[in-house]
């Protein structure tokens, strides 16, 4: 298990780390959500001995983690992290062997990676020649070459095509299933709750809310999606006793309903607004977890 | 000092062990720097590899290399080829050939360093012609004159032009001594006349060639440094600006990338002042120049150990510099106060070497400080102003104070490498605030 406990790391008066604490099991892709500011990208710096912290551990597997243990770690900075004039193939190897591999095996696993990633064709191109999309590839397969036990991604599809983001997400959700630590950042949620089994939402460096996504999903008020035909706006429910507008979900209302409140009063109020085609219970949203602990 | 090779070999000897030694035990107190039987590589010698790979790869190296060697080869063949011919001098003699003639022509060859060749010619206008057509050099007419195709100017240094005046000296003052009325003993005793001894109050002052060499290296080591340190500066501050620093700290130590990137970088500025230094001895050998000549190839050798010194100490300031700034403008600013030292030293030390006379009180105390050592004591050496001692002195003093700056800068950049968003300030890696960077906030 990655434990990071009690993470607090002040600059001035600006508190970018506040006890910090949580954990990332094994065979688990963890979604690390948070707004602006809050903290994310110190967090997985603070994973690396980027950061000195002021205060608190990270520990893995029950030890601290030094130089040797990180290079078992694979990390993806947010701001990708690549030589722009160097040639891909020898950039993943040359970072492969910076965390312990051999010649040999370094320029067999760039091999395999480049290919499994669609990037086989541009090894010998410079990084810099590359779209965004491949870039991002390119520093994954980086994060990869050296089959790290941790990983640690900050943003890793941001910009991405759906193409981009069903080949990148594929290989996470693969290294967790071979039994890897996968720790990733990202303002997509729905991305990220298709994507992660567990999620850690912070704000302000301080914990507010961490659980499997089922869990999150399952919790908190009843919620109901109706669709009205021609109303986009959700106007009707708004004036409803015990009941709030969550989400305006692409012509449909999301609702979150108080324990008092009959599901029948607001059927009837929807079909006193206009023809109602959609009436469902469904679950919580990783969105709507996501505003209501920001509330 | 330039007239013995051995203590400047004394001195490489010395570094180079002190090298090895000091391999040796960093080697000890971190395997991890040294390639391992298993064939995984230390992160120093990784980073450094990369960094010669990419630098030697790089069209800016091709073509900076290119300009060196041509530099280089202007240098040397441009002065050979004003100087004219050197090879034998064909001398037409037009009328009998004395034993007195011959052996004019062969005391003023011997004077002017010329081989000569004696070519009979059947009549003046044979010789014209030899002379127009260039089959000889030079033609002496009835041992009384000497013709050659174009009258010597007063500044042409010509072999043949040197030959024609010493020839036309020495068979004048040959009339002059006939027209005296002397016996032939004593015009025998004239002829064996030899100069006298010159006895200097101090050693002989340095040689042309010497000067030319030490000139020429100054002029090389000014543009390598500031060539390569200039990539020191660039590439710290874009490995920062593209953030592919924080992936490779993130698995190596600060101070092994500092040390991979100076390393490397030095690798190439030895391995180019190394092919210029052998590319100009081999020209100079082919083509006669006087860079062979004393103790200029004495003096070529201190200008290589001097640029290795140089770059070694001034590296590490460049690259923590280069660890403060994210951006071009941000790095001319700070590279300002590094330029200066280097600026001034070699506009000092080239004006102290081109006045040729006693180096000034001043440039004998740069030439032991360590930010201007390099071109001051090249000067020195290159005017033949310094003893061995006093040049081991120096160059041990620069290589001790390069110990003490590769210590500082690494702190200097390991406070300032990870810190983004803006220019670092001094005061920021200063002190306890100083202790970590501080990123940007997400």
């Amino acid at each position: 298990m990655l434990e990071l406990a009690g993470l607090t790391r002040r600059f001035g008066s600006v508190t970018a780390l506040d006890d910090l604490s949580f954990s990332v099991r094994a065979g688990q892709v963890v979604g690390f959500l948070g707004p602006n500011g809050a903290g994310k990208t110190t967090t997985m710096r603070a994973i690396f001995g980027l950061v000195e912290l002021d205060a608190g551990t990270v520990r893995w597997n029950g030890g601290s983690v030094g130089a040797a243990q990180r290079r078992r770690f694979g990390y993806m900075p947010e701001e990708r992290g690549l030589y722009p004039g160097m040639l891909v193939g020898e950039q993943v190897e040359y970072l492969g062997r910076l965390h312990g591999m051999t010649r040999h095996d370094a320029t067999a696993a760039t091999r395999a990676w480049l290919e499994r990633l669609g990037l086989a064709d541009r090894a010998a191109d410079k990084v810099e020649s590359l779209s965004h999309g491949n870039q991002q590839r390119a520093q994954l397969a980086a994060a990869l070459v050296h089959e790290p036990d941790v990983l640690v991604l900050d943003e890793p599809l941001a910009g991405l095509d759906p193409t981009g983001i069903d080949a990148i997400g594929a290989v996470l959700v693969e290294q967790a299933q071979a039994g890897r630590f996968v720790l990733l950042s990202s303002h997509q949620l729905d991305l990220v709750e298709d994507l992660c089994d567990a999620v850690t939402i912070i704000d302000h460096g301080r914990l507010v809310v961490s659980g499997t996504v089922d869990e999150l999903a399952s919790t908190g008020p009843r919620r109901l999606v109706v669709r009205v035909d021609d109303d986009r706006t959700g106007t009707w429910a708004r004036q409803l006793p015990g009941v709030t507008v969550s989400e305006l979900d692409r012509g449909a209302v999301r609702l979150m309903l108080a324990e008092d409140v009959d599901s029948q009063t607001v059927l009837a109020a929807a079909m006193a607004a206009g023809r109602v085609s959609e009436f469902t219970f469904t679950r919580r949203r990783l969105s709507e977890v996501f505003r209501e602990a920001m509330a | 000092m330039t007239g013995r090779l051995a203590p400047v070999l004394i001195v490489a000897a010395a570094v180079v062990f002190i090298a090895v030694r000091l391999r040796r035990k960093q080697t000890r107190l971190a395997p991890k720097w040294r390639t391992r039987t298993d064939g995984v590589s230390g992160p120093v010698e990784l980073v450094a590899g990369r960094e010669v790979r990419q630098r030697l790869r790089g069209r800016a190296f091709r073509v900076a290399t290119g300009l060196l060697l041509l530099g280089v080869a202007a240098a040397i063949v441009i002065p050979v080829a004003t100087k004219g011919k050197t090879h034998p001098q064909d001398v037409g003699v037009v009328g009998h050939l004395t034993q007195s003639l011959r052996r004019a022509i062969g005391t003023a060859a011997k004077g002017v360093h010329a081989e000569v060749r004696i070519v009979p010619q059947q009549s003046r206008k044979q010789a014209d012609a030899g002379l127009r057509a260039g089959t000889i050099d030079l033609a002496l007419v009835d041992g009384d004159r000497v013709v050659v195709k174009h009258a010597p100017s007063s500044g042409d240094t010509t072999q043949t032009s040197e030959l024609a005046r010493a020839v036309a000296q020495l068979l004048g003052v040959g009339k002059a001594v006939r027209a005296a009325g002397l016996t032939a003993a004593q015009q025998a005793e004239l002829a064996a006349a030899r100069p006298l001894p010159i006895t200097g109050l101090e050693p002989s002052r340095t040689t042309t060639a010497a000067r030319s060499t030490a000139t020429f290296g100054l002029i090389v080591l000014f543009i390598l440094l500031s060539q390569y340190l200039s990539w020191t500066l660039i590439g710290v501050m874009e490995e920062k600006s593209s953030r592919v620093v924080e992936v490779l700290l993130s698995t190596i130590r600060p101070l092994h990338l500092l040390a991979g990137k100076v390393i490397g970088i030095g690798v190439v500025v030895f391995a180019q002042a190394a092919v210029a230094a052998g590319f100009a001895l081999l020209l100079a050998r082919a083509v006669g120049s006087d860079l062979l000549h004393g103790a200029a190839p004495l003096v070529l050798l201190s200008t290589v150990l001097w640029l290795v010194l140089g770059y070694a100490f001034y590296s590490w300031l460049y690259a923590a510099a280069g660890s403060m700034a994210e951006r071009q403008d941000q790095v001319q600013s700070l590279a300002v106060p590094l330029v200066l030292p280097l600026v001034a030293a070699y506009v000092i030390s080239l004006t102290v070497l081109s006045s040729g006379g006693a180096p000034p009180l001043y440039a004998e105390i740069l030439a032991y400080l360590p930010p201007t050592a390099p071109f001051a004591m090249t000067a020195l050496v290159g005017l033949d102003a310094v003893t061995w001692w006093q040049f081991t002195l120096s160059a041990v003093a620069t290589a001790a104070s390069v110990a003490v700056v590769a210590f500082l800068a690494a702190g200097v950049y390991r406070r300032a490498i990870l810190r983004t968003g803006r220019r670092v300030q001094f005061r920021e890696i200063l002190g306890r605030a100083s202790r970590s960077p501080r990123p940007d906030a997400r």
